[in-house]
């Protein structure tokens, strides 16, 4: 099966053809409207927002794809329909939806974040820069259920249980910041640039994690939710109260990303190792914008490794991290498999898109 | 009217009492450095209009929005511009249908963002930490309906 994979959901404009065989997925090629030639094109910098209403962004990007315009050779289309934006979503789903009408051809949404669990089943290596070319990839059978997953991005927090293909539990999500919204506002208090995340990784390598001892916030809470407003508070507190010169006056930024990225990384992995003691998962699964922080990965890999050794811990290739189409038409094609298609003359977009 | 706040529920109490003076169609400016407390305030106003599900930040969504069912008010649209570069990207959330709304109170964080373009508020909220504590002032800009973009 091949599957032409379109995602609008936030920032990115992205476009991906995925086929499978027997089970492996090869990513044929994925683009993204942030790297691809027609961002130089089509008027320098994306806005981050107004991209999102941009449907002229998406026809070009699958021309540099090399989607045949009558849609020859590909199976069916997968589509991001929720959750996010609503002007930025429905650039994609109303492109997918004429394009599968047009062409004949089924139709799959996909949900954003079971996307980003399917990137783990990908793999990008040298994908997105040398496009074209074909990688054998994980045996799709090979996750075996039920898999916890910690999906961690700018926007979400969430510990889901995945019974099977297409079945998910939300287990715990934040009440209030998602742990990459913490990590962008963070660095901003620090004065380092956007995107934060990278940022704040990059200089607590010089610092010390143990200097300043930040919250953990509901790390004993219980639940299996997560909290991270009030971290973005208590960074602030600190570096407005002059704490930094009373700490002995040795401190610095360095120290407090390091910090402040420890406890985040604490708390993530205390609530994945809850979660990992209540259902006694077969997997466990790291993915979304923040499972490309080393630190991150690091200490849940180990921390598995002693807890439960016997479990085996998936991260989707680093660049499949992020935002991409590829994780979407891989999903979707699971979806396709099981007969699970949408139907274009009544699809919508949904911003509150539950994983079901 | 400026009020010295030491706890969070302190914050939410008086988010409770700003709820009852609202009446559909309120556009409530929201002012303050990052962590100074805007989104637990609006978490405040929504419990206490009868939302009883997590109130989350919408800095990466922009915009989320809560059903109610308080007098005529039916939804709390709660926007948060932080993420905005430009003014311009401000239509990309059709905020126009929403603003002006008589059975929808829009509270906005990050208001300067906008740089004008959603016109003048109902009610401007500041929200600044001194040490320990917190002030929140409220202010009412206007009586009359609100003008949309
Ligand atoms: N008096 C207070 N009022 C509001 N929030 C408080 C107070 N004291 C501590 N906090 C904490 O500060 C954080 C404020 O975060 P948030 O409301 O997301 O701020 P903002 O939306 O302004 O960035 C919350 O985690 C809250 O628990
Ligand atoms: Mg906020």
């Amino acid at each position: 099966m091949r599957v032409l994979g379109i995602e609008t959901s936030c920032d990115e404009t992205a476009a991906a053809i995925v086929s499978e065989y027997d089970g492996s997925f090869v990513i044929e090629k994925s683009v993204l409207a942030s790297q691809a030639k027609i961002h130089a094109q089509y008027g320098g910098v994306v806005p981050e927002v107004a991209a999102r209403e941009h449907a002229a962004f998406l026809f070009p990007l699958l021309e540099e794809l090399g989607v045949p315009r009558d849609g020859a050779g590909i199976d069916a289309l997968a589509v991001t329909y929720g959750p996010g934006l609503v002007p930025a979503l429905r650039v994609g789903v109303e492109a997918a939806k004429a394009l599968a009408w047009c062409w004949g051809k089924p139709l799959v949404a996909v949900n954003h974040l079971e996307g980003h669990i399917y990137s783990v089943w990908l793999d990008g290596e040298g994908k997105i820069q040398n496009p074209g070319t074909k990688i054998q990839t994980t045996q799709s059978n090979s996750v075996e259920f039920p898999a916890v997953c910690l999906l961690v991005s700018g926007g979400h927090t969430e510990l889901v249980l995945m019974r099977d293909h297409g079945e998910y539990e939300l287990l715990g999500m934040t009440r209030d910041d998602a742990a990459g919204e913490a990590f962008d506002k963070v660095a901003k208090l620090l004065g380092l640039p956007y995107p934060g995340g990278p940022e704040i990784s990059k200089v607590a390598l010089n610092g010390n994690p143990r200097a300043v001892n930040f919250p953990r916030p509901m790390i004993e809470s219980g639940d299996l939710d997560f909290s991270f407003a009030g971290l973005k508070t208590a960074v602030r507190v600190f570096v407005e109260g002059g704490e930094v010169g009373r700490w002995g006056g040795d401190l610095d930024i360095a120290d407090i990303a390091a910090s402040f990225q420890q406890a985040v990384v604490d708390v993530l992995v205390s609530k994945t190792l809850q979660a990992v003691k209540k259902v006694v998962p077969r997997s466990v699964i790291l993915s979304g914008g923040v499972s490309a922080n080393k630190l991150l990965k690091e200490i849940l890999e180990s921390e598995l490794r002693r807890v439960a050794p016997e479990i085996p811990f998936y991260v989707p290739e680093l660049s499949l991290t992020g935002d991409n189409a590829a994780m979407i038409a891989a999903a979707g094609i699971m979806r396709a498999k099981r007969g699970a298609f949408a139907d274009p003359l009544t699809l919508v977009a949904d911003p509150n898109a539950k994983l079901n | 009217m400026t009020h010295v706040i030491r706890t969070e529920q302190e914050t939410k109490k008086l988010a409770g009492e700003f709820a009852q003076k609202l009446r559909g169609g309120e556009v409530v400016f929201l002012n303050g450095d990052l962590g100074s407390g805007k989104t637990t305030f609006v978490r405040g106003v929504a419990q206490s209009l009868g939302f009883h599900e997590p109130v989350r930040s919408p800095s990466f969504t922009l915009v989320n929005r809560y059903k109610v069912s308080s007098g005529g008010i039916n939804e709390i649209v709660h926007v948060d511009l932080y993420r905005l570069k430009t003014p311009d990207e401000l239509r990309a959330l059709a905020l126009d249908e929403e603003i002006g709304r008589n059975d929808a109170i829009v509270f906005v964080e990050w208001p300067q963002n906008a740089q004008g373009l959603l016109g003048e508020s109902t009610y401007s909220i500041d929200f600044v930490i001194n040490g320990d504590s917190r002030a929140i002032t409220i202010r009412q800009q206007s009586l009359t309906p609100h003008q949309p973009m």
